[in-house]
This record gives C-alpha cells, structure tokens and sequence, in this order.
C-alpha cells in the first residue's frame, strides 16, 4: 500500500447517472481510494448535478452517441474541453486515472489537455474497426502521453494492441467479494432453478438462448424455473416465450445489492448467455464470490475469467441445445455442481477491491515517480524549453 | 496575393507541426527515462533482498555463494552489462525458488513473500517501459523527425534482453 496519500483525479467518460460496468468500477475504486485516505476527485458527465456524491465534479450534461453497437451517453465539445481544463488547472492532483481514454469523451479530452502522470484504463472489448486507420493518428499522440495503460481483461487488451499497437497491463475489475459471499440461503429461489441478471431486453445479453433451451431442460427437468432479474419491461419478452413455458418464468425486477447475494447463493445454476459485447463480465465475478455454480457461454471474455472451465461451465455461445446439455448434465449432478461452485468461489477472491486496488496503487506508485504533479499542457513546450534557452544565453 | 496568403497558411501549419512533433517526442523521450528509473529502483531492491536471502539459513551453502555472486554483479553492473547480470539474477533467484523451500521460518516466508511482491511490480515496470521505449521508437522512424532532426543528440531508447525474461 501506499504510504504517501495522493490527490487522484478520476475521469469517468459515461453519465454518471446511467447504469453501467465503468461507472460502478470507478465509483467503487473512488469509495476504495477515499477510505485509504487519499484525496479524490471524479468528474463525469450527470444530467441531475444535485444527486451526485460530493466527491464527483459534474462536467456538464451527457449526450447519447451510437458506439459500438450501443449508445453511450459520453460528452464533449468546446464547452466540456473548457470544464475538463479547468478542473485539471484546479485540482492540483498527483496524478489523473483516465478510464476509456480511446474514445470520444472528456476522458480523452483531459488525456488530451493534462501534462503529467496518467494511467488510463480500457474497459471496451471490440473486434477490430476499419474506422482506426483514420482515427488512429488522431488518438495515438494523445494515448501515448499516458504514463501507464490498464487493460480490465485479456480481450480488452488484444483490443488495444490490435488498435493502437500499445501494450496494457491487465488488472480486472473489482468487487467487494466479501459482501456477496455473506448471502443468505433463500429457500424460495432454491430447487431445481436458473438464475439471471441484467437487462434481458437487450439482445446482447442473451435471454433468449435461455428461451430456446428451456423447452429441451424442461423435458429432463420438469420442475425447472428461471428467475430473471434486472431492469425492464418483461411483457414484450413473456410474448416470445412458449406459452406452455411461461409460468417457468418469474420476473423479480431490480434487485438489491443484499437481494443479489442471497440470489447467488440460493439458485442452482447461474447462466451468463451473452452473445458478445462484454469485456470482463463483473456479473460472473459476483455470482462466483456468491458462491453459485455458473454457466457461461464461451465468448472470450467469459472463457479467461472461468479459467477455460475450470471455475464454471461453458457452452458454445448462441447454441440453445449446447445451452441445454451443459444445463441438464449440472442439475443432475449435485457433486459436479458443488465441486464449481468451490473452484468459483475461492478463485473470485482475486476479484477483490483489496487485491485489486493493490495492483492499481502500485501501478500509480510508478507513474508518479520523476512527476511533479499533473498540469496542464501548452503544446509549445519544446518552444518553451528553445526559447529559454535562449534567455540563459543573453 | 492569394498564393502567398495560401503558402504562408502552410507555412505555419507546417511549423506548428513540426513543433507539436518535437513535444510529443520530448514527451516519449521523458516517459523512457522515468520508466526506467523506476525499473532500476525495483532492480536494485530485489539485489539487496537477493542477498538477504543469500544469507539467510533459506539456501544452502552453494546457492548461497551463486545467489551473493549474482546480487553483486547485477548491483555493480555498468549498462553493457547490466542485462546479462540481471537475467543471472533472476536465473539464481528462479533456481532457489523452484527447488522448493520446505522448512522455511516466518521471518524467512516474510522475505519470500516480499520477493514475490516486488517480482510482481517489475513486471509491471518492465512492460510500462518496454510499451515507452517501443512507442519511442515509432515515432522516431517518421519521415519528419529523422529529416528535421526532432530528436537531437537524445540516443535511441533501446529494450534490454532481460526484460523478455520470465521472472
């Protein structure tokens, strides 16, 4: 740990008020960061600047931005570049943490604007884009300026060297292990059951592999039940279920922190059928520190946090029928189903905030060193440096 | 009239990024040196634990004469060959370890466990400075920095063969 307290400046690139992996991962690490005592800041775009901690520093209002095959609420512009070189000029920090500094946001204009110590952190995980060759000129001066690069997961990583041709550090997200290993067994939830969480509405997260499985697990396992909790409207989905299905179905809505570990750790299986999209796959992390038994499908991010298998079962992604097996050949066997959930449960504990925010001090230890704090920068400087040299000649 | 307007537009454009070039480069040239002073301090620190574990009752008589020898040399080695005395190091550190340390005291587990720790930060540091020194010499290879000389008399950063080690 360090001995010396900082003042850390945080940049998160989405709303603040919006869900989201990146906004809960900086959120948690500032909470972690405050508790050590040091000193930080956070600045994210909010769209109500009364509701926010006092530790966040509003940088205006977000605007919605098709990225990546979602929408990102991200913001930027004369008037957000004017707030971001303020907030450095202001802050006198030690060092800035910029996440998701790639892409078009106030992240990436304090990358931009600062002059210092940085590390930035890559969350996104995407295939390769055409659109880089145009855009990569523009971003690599910017990225290079940063002292240390963290990429959340091997897949974030590759895409980061396949992009910009710069090298990351892995280290995941965090979780608070110890608050979801403390869940309380929920006989309602328990039983022959599958769990899920996340907003089924979304195609990408792939409730509706689970769908088309149900109809072969039911037919091995009549009393199954799924329970689906997250935001959103369940009666457009309940319409794509076979009705003799449909009351297999229970819809809790949005759950609570406490509600998701006892979820965790009630619930036979817990499946993860996402299509794609995901970097790191917070959610796995939490449900194996919950100690439940996962199933996942095998897209790269989930393949290396289960340890290819190892710490909970995968199946071929968007194969309902690979789905089906893997399902019924765990809810058969109680030993195997125990055996995971073990494997799980002690492997989520490098997930931890203890472990990880670790890594990330010792990563800011080296990005400090020969700095004198973050200031902002003035393109000229080697002007500067010709020009005064000029003067010690007279 | 309109032609000399245009040339002196790309005159300055011209300067200006010749000027952003060298900042950027200057800044490269800094990040190099910072990733390598940090390197060197974590160096020097697994040399002096090296040979408190050298002294200690962990290895026997022979690692121990291996693992002084090993410690010294990368302590006092000069940058020619600092490289091969540090991968020695890691070689004699690496040899210790995997032999296994079945009777190990506390105060002997804590000296491992400060080992492994600061193992963990040189790799960290190795692949920050490994990442500075390649993009540094990215952006040397450009047309414009070789032809107006952006870099000056600043030496190119170059990796050292140790760091491709496994420690």
């Amino acid at each position: 740990m360090l001995t010396k307290k900082l003042k850390i400046g945080i940049v998160c690139p989405y709303g603040w008020d919006t869900p989201g992996g990146v906004q809960n991962h900086v959120r948690d690490l500032a909470e972690f960061l405050i508790a050590a005592g040091h000193t930080v800041s956070v600045l994210a775009p909010a769209i109500d600047e009364d509701q926010l901690p006092d530790y966040v520093v509003s940088a205006g209002k977000p605007i919605s931005i098709p990225y990546n095959g979602a929408v990102a609420r991200v913001l930027f512009g004369p008037i957000a570049y004017a707030r971001v070189r303020q907030w450095i000029g202001s802050g006198d920090f030690d060092l800035l943490h910029l996440h998701e500094p790639a892409i078009p946001s106030i992240s990436l204009l304090a990358c931009w604007a600062a002059e210092g110590p940085m590390v930035g952190t890559f969350h996104a995980a995407a295939k390769r884009q055409k659109v880089i060759f145009a855009i990569g000129p523009i971003l690599e001066p910017a990225i290079e300026k940063l002292s240390a690069r963290i990429a959340v997961s091997e897949a974030a990583r590759l895409t980061l060297t396949d992009h910009l041709e710069t090298d990351a550090i892995v280290v995941p997200n965090g979780i608070y292990a110890r608050r979801y290993s403390a869940g309380n067994f929920q006989e309602k939830w328990a039983g022959n059951t599958i769990g899920f969480i996340g907003r089924f509405e979304e195609p990408r997260k792939g409730l509706q592999v689970l769908v088309d499985a149900l109809p072969i697990i039911a037919r091995f396992a009549p009393d199954v039940k799924v329970f689906v909790a997250g935001p959103g409207d369940p009666k457009d989905f309940e319409k794509e279920i076979d009705p003799q299905l449909r009351d297999r179905f229970e819809f809790l809505g949005r759950i609570s922190e406490q509600e998701k570990a006892d979820f965790m750790s009630s619930v036979s299986l817990y499946v993860a059928p996402n299509t794609g999209g995901e970097s790191f796959g917070i959610i796995l992390a939490e449900a194996l520190a919950g100690g439940a038994c996962v199933v996942a499908s095998d897209i790269p991010a989930f393949d290396s946090l289960l340890g290819g298998g190892e710490f909970g079962a995968l199946f071929e992604s968007e194969n309902p029928t690979d789905l089906a097996k893997v399902i019924i050949d765990l809810l058969r066997d109680e030993n195997k189903r125990k055996q995971l959930s073990i494997a799980g449960k002690a492997h989520a504990q490098i997930f931890d905030w203890d472990v990880v925010a670790e890594q990330i001090f010792s990563i800011y230890e080296m990005a400090i060193v020969g700095g004198q704090g973050v200031s902002l920068s003035s393109d000229g400087r080697a002007w500067g440096r010709f020009l005064s040299r000029d003067e010690v000649k007279k | 009239m309109k032609n000399l307007l245009a040339l002196g537009f790309l005159l300055l454009v011209g300067l200006w990024y010749l000027s952003f070039s060298a900042t950027r480069l200057d800044r490269l040239h800094h990040r190099v040196e910072t990733s390598w002073a940090n390197l060197d301090v974590l160096l020097q620190k697994r040399a002096a634990i090296a040979l408190e574990i050298a002294h200690s009752d962990l290895a026997d008589p022979a690692s121990s004469m291996l693992l002084t020898g090993a410690a010294y040399q990368a302590r006092d080695a000069d940058v020619k060959n600092r490289s091969l005395a540090e991968s020695g190091l890691s070689g004699a550190l690496g040899l210790l370890i995997s032999d296994g340390l079945p009777h190990a005291s506390d105060s002997e587990q804590a000296l491992l466990q400060e080992l492994s720790a600061l193992t963990a930060k040189i790799r960290v540091a190795i692949s920050i400075h490994t990442d500075a020194v390649s993009s540094t010499q990215m952006v040397r290879k450009k047309f414009v920095v070789k032809t107006f000389r952006l870099a000056g008399t600043a030496p190119l950063p170059v990796t050292h063969e140790f760091e491709s080690d496994v420690l």
